[in-house]
């Protein structure tokens, strides 16, 4: 789980009742959103401020575009559009995909998101729940693939930075982070709570997300701990007179890695017996796979029996 | 970029007064005061011989330096309308032909009203306007609305594709064109020659009015009171904000640009009170920054001990649209435990500020209050 670093006591929520978001995209010239829902465009802001500014009409769907920007597909013309950087809206005067025309199936939808770069000339299609599949805008032709087992859809998916995107699925709050261009394949996962829209800020890597409870939620990209692994040594053999290597992982809520916290650790006797030999450091931070590490010294003399290492974290 | 309000002008006209108590029950066809159309409007509490049926036409008139509208009313008496032009001083709104107009006196006539509409300056100071009788679009009169005999006109129906316009910007300088039927802004080029579409902007909802500022921009006012400005000969949008206080009540917006003060009149046809008195009214803008509100503080980066944490807010308009250039200044609220890096910061192009708190090596909570100083207009 990435770690929530706001939640607003604002409810970004449509106007109208009955209404709903269904897109959401970060703007990065605004640096705010653009959410879409039935009947209305707004603008929202991290805390949850909701600005209304235009009107829906039918035709378009939204997609994310490279830059942090959004496109809107048109269903019947099979065209992607740039939005006008001032106010969001589609500018028909452009088209991004002139060569191919993206049809109804591989088109966007409000519970499939897709993606744009008409940089580099990437249409990114999610086929099911496990894959997205990579195509070649100037003939539609199916360039490559990355397999990214989310189980689910990813509502949205969102710039990051040049060649990477980000998924994010709504029920689950699974993310995965993506390279769409140099080498296929998911580089980081991680989990948000469950939402109706989110998005990816590319300006302070952030994901922003609105919850069905219409509240805005703000996660740095950094994973929140969730568990501390009992030390284990490395060898797992236990030497005198020896720095023995000895270890713990903090990981977060799916075993995914929290780099950069202190861990604290403690020698402790066993038997009301005082510890044996001692450690050579009190804290030590974890390293970018979540570990850990210290040096355990043996006893200095020829005695044996047993001590306990006690570690532990604190969260702020 | 958003609009400074200089002004409100409300209300910015009056109908005329039944002149005696108003009827308790909606009085006969025929009676003490001879044949009544509209008993309506006279039957308590409502006491006015007019109320607004239709704005036909709001633009600036730069002969006069007016503002000019041509009112349909519907009315008590014979026979049951009447077509009024009301002219506002473009310098303050005041209504300049009050006393012509109570008195019936700046009657236009029917045809103009009826069959020109949402006329606006265009080229050569020149007033031109879509038509309802026909599909033209023709230089009109601005003291009746009727073509000007002899005047410049272009038929949008005979070019490829063919075209109805409700609302239109004429450029005869450079041969442009830009019009409006409910949901787009067409952009025309070519327009002695051979017209060519090149180009469309879509609304951000259906439009209020469209009015000329030069060569380049035109000005857009949809139903719900967004304003726009667009640059026509690109096409792209420029700027988007809003009117002040967009009320439920509007029945409708029309926007002009006052070429010669640089400034944006809204005219707000407002429903009537429960008098029936008239409330439309006169609204002017600068386009420049005017800030609506300031956004909370958010956090971008892990809030963990230690950290340097910056925090994230936003100075908007009305449209939620970015404003600049303010100093935005914030301030730690005691129990202070941490530092504030940067005391002030400056709005970026977006309405962003920036803060940079220095987080103490143990938990705490702390409270960050931002401070913005706007200038009175």
């Amino acid at each position: 789980m990435y770690e929530k670093v706001f939640e607003s006591t604002k409810q970004a929520q449509p106007a109208q009742s009955g209404d709903s978001w269904y897109y959401l995209v970060y703007m990065s010239t605004w640096d705010t959103f653009l959410a879409q829902s039935i009947w209305e465009w707004s603008r929202v802001f991290r805390d949850g401020t909701r600005v209304k500014f235009a009107t829906t009409s039918g035709g378009y769907a939204m997609l994310a575009r490279v830059k942090g920007f959004p496109a809107y597909w048109n269903q019947w013309t099979g065209k992607v559009h740039p939005a006008f950087e001032i106010n969001g809206l589609p500018n028909p005067n452009e088209v991004l995909n002139p060569n191919w025309d993206i049809g109804y199936s591989l088109g966007p939808s409000t519970q499939v998101g897709k993606f744009i770069d008409d940089v580099n000339q990437v249409y990114l299609h999610q086929p099911n729940v496990n894959r997205i599949d990579l195509y070649d805008l100037e003939n539609g032709q199916k360039a490559g693939e990355i397999n990214h087992n989310a189980g689910e859809y990813f509502a949205s998916l969102a710039w990051v930075q040049p060649g990477q995107v980000t998924g994010l699925c709504r029920t689950s709050g699974k993310v995965r982070i993506m390279d769409y261009l140099s080498s296929p394949r998911v580089l980081e996962s991680g989990r948000i709570e469950p939402f109706k829209v989110a998005a990816y800020d590319s300006a302070f890597h952030l994901f922003f997300a609105i919850g069905t409870d219409h509240k805005a939620r703000v996660y740095c990209r950094e994973a929140w701990p969730a568990a501390l692994s009992a030390p284990v040594f490395e060898p797992a053999t236990v030497y005198g007179l020896k720095a023995n290597r000895v270890k713990a992982r903090l990981t977060g809520q799916d075993g995914e890695p929290c780099p950069d916290w202190w861990v604290h650790w403690e020698l402790l006797g066993v038997g009301g017996n005082p510890p044996l030999g001692y450690l050579d450091r009190l804290v030590s931070k974890t390293d970018k796979e979540g570990w850990a590490k210290n040096f355990y010294f043996g006893p200095d003399d020829i005695s044996a029996g047993q001590s306990r290492i006690r570690t532990w974290g604190v969260l702020y | 970029m958003s609009l400074w309000h200089v002004r409100t002008v409300a209300p910015c006209m009056e109908y005329i007064e039944l002149g005696r108590a108003c009827y308790p029950t909606t009085p006969p066809l025929w009676g003490p005061d001879g044949l009544i159309y509209n008993g309506h409007l006279i039957t308590c509490p409502r006491h006015y011989k007019q109320t607004t049926n239709d704005v036909a036409n709001f633009f600036y008139e730069p002969g006069n330096d007016w503002l000019v509208a041509h009112i349909i009313l519907s009315t008590t008496y014979w026979p049951s309308w009447d077509v009024q032009r009301y002219e506002f001083s473009a310098e303050d709104g005041a209504w300049l032909n009050r006393e012509e107009v109570l008195a019936k006196q700046a009657f236009i006539g029917i045809w103009g009203a009826a069959w020109t509409r949402d006329g606006t300056m265009g080229s050569f100071n020149k007033i031109y306007a879509c038509r309802n009788s026909e599909t033209a679009i023709r230089e009109i009169s601005w003291r009746t609305a009727e073509p000007v005999s002899g005047g410049w006109w272009v038929d949008s129906y005979t070019w490829t594709p063919k075209s109805i316009y409700s609302f239109a910007v004429v450029n005869r300088v450079d041969n442009h064109f830009a019009a409006i039927g409910s949901w787009t802004l067409d952009c025309w080029r070519h327009l002695g020659t051979a017209p060519e579409r090149f180009g469309q902007l879509r609304l951000p909802n259906t439009l209020g009015y469209l009015a000329y500022e030069s060569r380049n921009y035109c000005w857009v006012v949809t139903k719900d009171g967004v304003i726009l400005k667009a640059d026509y000969q690109v096409p792209r949008w420029e700027m988007i904000s809003t009117v002040q206080n967009p009320t439920s009540d509007a029945r409708n917006y029309y926007i002009t640009y006052d070429t010669r003060r640089k400034r944006v009149v809204v005219f707000r046809w407002r429903e009537d009170a429960a008098d029936g008195a008239c409330r439309n009214q006169l609204e002017f803008y600068y386009p420049m920054v005017e800030a609506g509100r300031l956004t909370e503080p958010v956090p971008v980066t892990s809030l963990r001990a230690g950290n340097r944490i910056i925090l994230a807010a936003h100075l908007i308009g009305d449209a939620g649209e970015g404003v600049t250039p303010y100093t935005v200044e914030g301030e730690l609220l005691e129990p202070v435990e941490g530092r504030l890096v940067t005391p002030f910061s400056g709005t970026e192009l977006n309405g962003r500020v920036c803060f940079q708190y220095q987080a103490p090596d143990q938990a705490c909570t702390e409270t960050l209050r931002l401070k913005v100083t706007v200038e009175e207009s």
